[in-house]
């Protein structure tokens, strides 16, 4: 029996050990893929010798040049950057509410960030402006601001049961979600409109590399802070009082959960808007993979957020021929089946 | 080691549930912690592993004020099996074992082979070694108590806390699960429900009611009918088990006391 069950953990953590090395190169595979495909279709070989050149120091040569260094590879980058991004987010804030079907989509927070960065760009302060960083700024305080509300809605009372956390995230989430349309409708010429409209459900269009600094740097340390806690999230999940009796502080805890999230929500959606179910779906399944320990499950929902970020951006972008569709209409199409298929086999569970 | 509680006092939303309690559990020994509903059980527990913090009091591990000691220091030296039930997620029991070692661990450190060997150990002194590889959610009520005490005992402790750590477990399991506890020989502080239970396995017993202590003794001083009636509202005769010589409480479950 302690045979069997040593050859058990072995074969889980072998398991981790061939997803990351495949999903490390799935996501070779699939920026490579997403920089060769669209309106002109370059060769995986140029797109290799072009961004080749550009990180030797060398300059532009090929025709392709443009199109492949200065718009798919950033895209791409941002792609996997946000989908690495909406991984780890998802992963922490299961394990904050308990709830292995929350995101901060669900929980309102990518609203309150949406408007928070809305009223930075109504009020004039620019998307572009100082490398994103006011917008990213009032959207880091709109989703700190709704998370917030949202645990104080669903704790009154004392109590805390994880649907009434999501019930008024759902509410909070619907009150913000209008007053961004109001905002978006004060915005002055349709150009504008149309534009934030866009930007609201979700695109990684227009990526340059000057945008991918903040980002880069949120997920980076976003990501450190969250895997130094990966065995507190593992104590909070299971409950306050088994956190505290294993020496934790779970309020602490929380409260530098609440922000770490909030800073990566409010980063991501000022340079993509809101894209839902990502964050969902991601650490759902990772956890189905290799199992509720966050040292590993963090590291692989990052991952797996960034090849699936990427896979769904080139199709969002390639799908129609004449115009692009925002990247969150598709997750939200593909997610919301999903997420069905998954309350059902959760109902089958219990 | 001696765990002893010096005048403690708990206040929740303004109101003191616990209010000025002494009690000692000499080392090795278990104490029982029992009274009726609302009596203050669970907060008092809660206070001594630092879910709460006392109003005031100390909390003495020999001469040793744990509340004055940082949060991880504290749970090296005494471990708490609360009652709350949280999601397992994806946990294995190995894992939820593991949890444990929390206090003995730095950040990104990995599990070092004294956190695998305290682990298996823990595992091992609760019989689950072999479901070591299984997920924690499909374990039946029985095993999960018995794993939990594993990561309980995986922290290395000088002192258990346990809040209520029979409930909803059938009879077979609770006897199973307060023969694990007695054979660890480790000074414990228990919350019971079960009085026949408390009677049988606790070398002393403090009743709490209505947040300060009323009685502390042995099983045999401290469970009579006069307190049984007075504390908890009940009529009762006390007579010595046929098979074990411990004092064994028949209540009369027709009606409660005059």
């Amino acid at each position: 029996m302690a045979v069997l069950t040593a050859g058990g953990i072995r074969t889980r953590r072998t398991r981790a050990g061939v997803l990351t090395a495949a999903l490390l190169l799935a996501l070779g595979v699939a920026l490579t893929l997403a920089v060769c495909l669209g309106s002109v279709d370059v060769p995986a070989r140029e797109v290799w010798s072009i961004v080749g050149r550009h990180l030797t120091g060398g300059g532009a040569g090929s025709t392709h040049d443009l199109i492949v260094w200065q718009l798919r590879v950033p895209r791409a980058l941002l792609a996997a950057l946000v989908g690495a991004g909406l991984g780890l987010v998802g992963t922490a804030v299961q394990a904050l509410v308990r709830n292995p079907l929350a995101d901060p989509y669900l929980l309102g927070v990518s609203s309150g960030a949406s408007l928070g960065a809305l009223g930075a760009i109504v009020l004039g302060i620019g998307v572009g402006g100082a490398l994103g960083l006011t917008v990213s700024a009032a959207a880091f305080g709109g989703a700190l601001g709704s998370f917030a509300l949202v645990w104080l809605v669903a704790r009154r009372g004392g109590g805390f049961s994880p649907l009434r956390l999501v019930l008024s995230g759902i509410a909070v989430g619907q009150f913000l979600g209008g007053l961004c349309s109001y905002l978006v409708l004060q915005t002055g010429d349709e150009q504008q409109t149309r534009g934030v409209l866009f930007w609201l459900m979700g695109s990684l269009g227009g990526a340059t590399w000057s945008q991918l600094a903040v980002p880069a740097a949120a997920v980076a340390l976003g990501g450190i802070a969250l895997q130094a806690r990966a065995r507190a999230l593992n104590a909070l999940v299971l409950g306050d009082e088994t956190a505290a009796g294993l020496g934790l502080d779970p309020d602490r805890l929380r409260r530098e959960l609440f922000v770490a999230t909030s800073l990566l929500t409010g980063v991501l959606v000022a340079v993509s808007g809101a894209i839902g179910f990502v964050g969902l779906l991601v650490p759902h399944l990772c956890r189905l993979l290799v199992g509720g320990d966050h040292r590993r499950l963090l590291p692989l929902s990052a991952l797996t957020g960034a090849v699936l970020l990427i896979a769904v951006d080139t199709v969002a972008r390639t799908a129609l021929d004449a115009q692009e569709v925002p990247i969150g209409v598709v997750t939200a199409l593909l997610g919301a089946p999903v997420l069905l298929f998954l309350l059902d086999r959760r109902q089958e569970n219990r | 080691m001696r765990l002893a509680l010096d005048d403690l006092h708990v206040a929740l939303a303004g109101r003191d549930v616990v209010a000025g309690v002494h009690l000692v559990a000499e080392a090795g020994e278990i104490a029982g912690l029992i009274g009726p509903n609302g009596s203050g059980k669970s907060t008092l527990l809660r206070a001594v592993y630092r879910h709460l913090a006392p109003k005031a009091g100390r909390v003495l591990l020999d001469d040793r004020d744990l509340t004055a000691l940082p949060r991880a220091a504290a749970a090296r030296h005494l471990a708490a099996l609360p009652q709350e039930r949280g999601e397992a997620f994806e946990l294995t029991v190995r894992q939820m074992v593991a949890l444990g070692r929390i206090p003995h661990q730095r950040a990104f450190a990995a599990d070092s082979a004294e956190d695998r060997a305290q682990t298996a150990s823990a595992l091992d002194r609760v019989g689950m070694a072999g479901h070591a590889g299984r997920r924690f959610a499909e374990l039946s009520g029985g095993e999960r108590q018995r794993v939990l005490l594993a990561r309980a005992l995986a922290q290395q402790p000088d002192v258990l806390v346990l809040d209520e750590p029979t409930n909803h477990l059938d009879i077979r399991h609770q006897v199973e699960l307060l023969a694990l506890l007695r054979a660890q020989r480790a000074t414990t502080l228990v919350a019971l429900h079960d009085l026949n239970a408390a009677a049988s396995v606790c070398d002393r017993l403090h009743v709490l009611a209505g947040g300060v202590l009323v009685a502390s003794g042995p099983p045999r001083e401290v469970l009579t009918p006069e307190l049984l009636a007075e504390v908890f509202g009940v009529r009762a005769a006390v007579t010595a088990h046929p098979l074990t010589g411990d004092p064994l409480i028949a209540f009369d479950h027709r009606a409660p006391a005059a």
